[in-house]
């Protein structure tokens, strides 16, 4: 496939997720639960960055979550 | 006199009025720096954490971690955080266990005779090298602004700082909301540059450890980009999707590794410094889920990852968060599954009869096969908050991982019977404040 079909593949493929996404969610009045704080994407951030340091000094994957960059020796 | 009448009138109004405003001056004079500061401190969140890791009979460390943020509306955030992290205590330095007694010099050592720190490992026993001393200062921030009503930018930084290891990274990306903010995608690029200053220089790669033949800086850079998808799923199911990339190259061994050379029967018959290729590409795939209800909430996550160096790992980490009735304490169990495959070039020991074919080998065994379980057990409870703020808390946790190896192959000769392939066990302690 040549890069003009690929870019062509990839933004029908993109419109179709979005549209799709579109017949999903809820109004602003019903993001009572979503609200919460332990049900945000960044909740226990703290906890995560002593894990994902841990992890990362450890094994030999790291990231996936956030950028997987180290900014540590350890790895 | 009518006139005058109305005139003492006004003149008492006046007055009164002068009275009212000036005694709600005073008043608000006297209120308003105590009223600016908690108005100001009300903008600030903190969030912290004190973590205590203690290895079985390796490494122990202490792990401040500091983030405060400020919210400025309209969407604008700042966010600055600060770690360090104090560690100390016996590292494995790539060697084998032996049947004979092992000796090995500090990195700062030029020979086996004027080092520093030497070190004997007894028979059968992993080499760690019992001096094992680090302390890293971090410091990063992150700046949110918004661009339109529905996109907004991120541009952030990180700085880390080690005696021997100098990293820093630069960081943007752009998120857009669709579908009445049900759906946000966002697209983040990083670039990371890392300065090497080993102790004692960077060996050779795979030379003679008994030569100690050692250069000087070395240097690493790495790029990344990730995409991520947000999908709000129904009013208590909250979805992402995040695709990422990076590529590092320059220096990526650990200058401080070395691999056993043994014979046909098992005997070490001598060591060389590992050396890793010089370019690594990381692809990965996560998933996340959020699912809450009127007193609980789960988080399910998933990752497969893969690079260039053969390494494949999936994930998947489980977190339920349970309150109690009156919803100010709670209690969250963890629980993480990991499992890795070995790098292509991961090679517990070298043949001696291998000769100068080999280009490159590493034993380190974080990149071994291996399976790494998690369990953690988090308890939280809500503080009094004066602003009114309902996510004030101290938590407690604690957290228990082990690494076992996969794929052992059995050593020869002399090494039968002797552990080649110790686990990993560690401990984790933490105490959070966040106000």
């Amino acid at each position: 496939m040549n890069p003009g079909k690929m870019n062509l593949a990839v933004i029908v493929a993109g419109a179709m997720f979005l549209s799709g996404c579109a017949s999903l969610g809820v109004k602003p009045w019903q993001r009572d639960v979503l609200a919460r704080k332990d049900m945000q994407l960044s909740a226990g951030s703290i906890d995560s960055a002593v894990d994902d340091h841990l992890y990362f000094s450890k094994e030999a994957s790291s990231g996936g979550r956030s950028f997987a960059g180290g900014g540590c020796g350890c790895n | 006199m009518q006139l005058g009448a109305d005139t003492r009138g006004v003149r008492r109004r006046l007055v009164a009025a002068t009275c009212a405003l000036l005694t709600a001056s005073a008043t608000r004079s006297q209120a308003t720096p105590r009223a600016s500061i908690d108005e100001m401190l009300s903008d600030w969140r903190l969030d912290s954490a004190l973590a205590y890791y203690h290895e079985d009979g390796r490494i122990q460390a202490i792990e401040p971690v500091v983030s405060v943020s400020r919210d400025f509306g309209d969407g604008e955030t700042l966010d600055l955080n600060f770690t360090f992290d104090s560690l100390t205590g016996s590292s494995p330095n790539g060697a084998l266990p032996s049947r004979k007694p092992q000796t090995f010099a500090s990195p700062s050592g030029t020979s086996l005779m004027l080092a520093h720190h030497s070190y004997t490992t007894a028979p059968g026993e992993l080499p760690v090298d019992p001096h094992y001393h680090d302390q890293r200062f971090a410091l990063g921030a992150d700046w949110t602004l918004p661009l339109t009503r529905l996109t907004r930018v991120t541009v952030g930084g990180k700085f880390s700082d080690e005696h021997d290891f100098l990293s820093v990274t630069a960081d943007a990306s752009i998120a857009h909301d669709f579908n009445d903010k049900n759906t946000t995608v966002s697209l983040g690029l990083f670039d990371e540059n890392d300065s090497l200053s080993p102790i004692g220089g960077a060996p050779v790669p795979l030379s003679d450890y008994a030569l100690f033949e050692k250069t000087g800086h070395k240097s690493k850079n790495g790029a990344g980009v990730l995409l991520s998808v947000t999908q709000v799923m129904t009013r208590t199911w909250l979805t992402e999707f995040n695709l990422s990339a990076d590529r590092f190259t320059g220096y990526l061994n650990d200058p401080y590794k070395i691999i056993s050379v043994i014979d046909d029967g098992g005997d070490t018959v001598g060591y060389v410094y590992e050396n890793r290729p010089q370019s690594r590409t990381r692809r990965s795939a996560y998933l996340e889920n959020r699912v809450g209800w009127e007193r609980a909430s789960a988080a399910l996550s998933l990752r497969y990852m893969s690079d260039s160096w053969g390494v494949h790992s999936a994930t998947a980490q489980l977190n339920l968060r349970q309150w109690n009735a009156e919803r100010d304490k709670y209690l969250e169990p963890t629980a993480r599954w990991y499992r890795q495959t070995a790098a292509d070039f991961y090679t517990p020991w070298l043949l001696n009869s291998a000769g100068p074919d080999v280009t490159v080998a590493s034993s380190d065994s974080r990149l071994g096969a291996f399976r790494a379980l998690t369990y953690g057990l988090k308890f939280g409870m809500k503080l009094n908050d004066k602003f009114g703020r309902d996510d004030s808390e101290l938590n407690l946790r604690v957290e228990y991982y082990q690494q076992t190896v996969e794929s052992a192959v059995p050593g020869p000769g002399s090494l039968q019977g002797l552990d080649l392939y110790p686990s990993l066990k560690a401990v984790l302690l933490e105490i959070g404040f966040s106000y």
